[in-house]
């Protein structure tokens, strides 16, 4: 990584931001916006998480309407292909650096849904994963544990996934367009433009 | 005579005497508003047959050739479309319809069966007698295949466009080798030697 140059397409580790970059990295991690799009069946955690009990906003989370503001991006349970190009447009507005966590078992391998016609099986195929909280459902203590290392791979350095898209973005965009067919976001706009 | 043991060699089968068969009788209606009810909608459609199963439940079966006659004559009984839903009968051929409806005024739950055959399954659509008809019958069309005449607006729904030529709540469906093709094998939930099995 340090032997990057400035007019590299990742420009955001510039040389000059280098001595600050642990103080950005301990802010980051302290002011998780979430995504307020639940994918899943996991949605139905999110309340208990965010109200008195396990109140994930005494850790600087909170929820966010807006994927231009917000940075951390839960996939709470089974994706759909209908749902994963929703996903994928949606973080794809996010800014960098952006970070994924996925629930459950579902989007690691299909969960229950391992045989079904429309739900995805592998997650990380279409879109790059941080953490990825195991079994069916996670409680909200599971889900603050995936943020708590979210936290901790921040202040490494080692949450890369939205360094990883634009590296492998072919690699990425092979996988999405076999899943949807080519031309599939043009489609999808087109489609969706009469409601906007 | 025990009825386990064997007829002897001598002795002829016919000599027995034959089990007899009783009549099948009609099954009576209870009195009740359910049973009131029933008879009420039968007495106009003799074709179909119909039955109480419980209180607050009763159930008609229709051929499929009158089955919009007879929903016309049952909403004045009962006012509401809850559902249609589809059975599939693979080894029979056969599809099952059964619409669920609602007697506002009586409280009480019907299902009227009707089947028809899996091969280029047509209906006439019961969208003028219920409006509400549109959506059950396009989601019956898109997973079952079957086809709604009269009904404008049947194409794709709900599904992928890939899917929707499949229709994938038929019985015949092949569902793992779908997924195979479309999401690809490699992974552990398809390992067949079941090395890396993961349920």
């Amino acid at each position: 990584m340090s032997e990057r140059k400035n007019d590299d397409f990742i420009s955001y580790e510039l040389q000059e931001f280098k001595l600050f970059e642990p103080l950005f990295r301990w802010a980051r991690k302290k002011s998780l916006w979430i995504v307020a799009f639940c994918t899943g069946c996991g949605g139905i955690e999110m309340p208990p998480l965010a109200t008195a009990r396990y109140d994930f906003e005494r850790f600087g989370i909170m929820p966010n309407p807006a994927p231009r503001m917000g940075d951390l991006f839960l996939i709470t349970g089974y994706v759909t292909p209908k749902t994963l190009k929703r996903i994928i447009i949606t973080y794809e507005m996010m800014q960098d650096p952006k970070y994924v966590l996925i629930h459950g078992s579902c989007p690691i391998n299909g969960g229950v849904y391992w045989d079904s016609y429309n739900v995805v099986k592998q997650f990380d195929k279409y879109l790059p994963v941080d953490v990825a909280i195991a079994g069916c459902m996670p409680r909200p203590e599971a889900v603050m544990d995936g943020i708590m290392e979210i936290m901790r791979k921040i202040e490494d350095g080692t949450a890369d996934g939205w360094k990883r898209y634009r590296e492998n973005y072919e690699y990425y965009r092979k996988n999405q367009d076999e899943l949807f067919g080519e031309g599939w976001r043009e489609k999808d706009a087109r489609r969706w433009l009469a409601w906007i | 005579m025990d009825m386990n043991e064997k007829p002897k060699v001598g002795e002829k089968i016919e000599d027995q005497k034959p089990q007899e068969v009783p009549e099948v009788e009609a099954p009576k209606l209870p009195d009740t508003k359910e049973g009131k009810l029933v008879a009420e909608v039968l007495e106009k459609a003799p074709y179909a047959e119909g039955n109480v199963r419980r209180e607050r439940r009763v159930e008609f079966k229709v051929p499929a050739d009158r089955i919009k006659e007879f929903l016309e004559l049952a909403s004045e009984k009962f006012e509401m479309l809850i559902q249609i839903s589809v059975v599939d009968w693979l080894k029979e051929g056969e599809f099952e319809l059964v619409y669920q409806l609602w007697s506002v005024s009586e409280s009480v739950h019907a299902f009227v069966r009707t089947r028809i055959p899996r091969e280029n399954a047509k209906m006439p659509t019961v969208m003028d007698i219920w409006p509400v008809a549109e959506t059950y019958e396009r989601e019956a069309h898109e997973f079952f295949g079957i086809v709604f005449e009269g009904n404008p607006r049947l194409g794709p729904f709900i599904l992928e466009p890939r899917e929707y030529e499949k229709h994938p709540f038929r019985k015949d469906f092949n569902t793992l080798g779908y997924v195979k093709t479309i999401y690809g094998e490699d992974f552990d939930r398809y390992d067949e030697s079941k090395t890396n099995y993961v349920i």
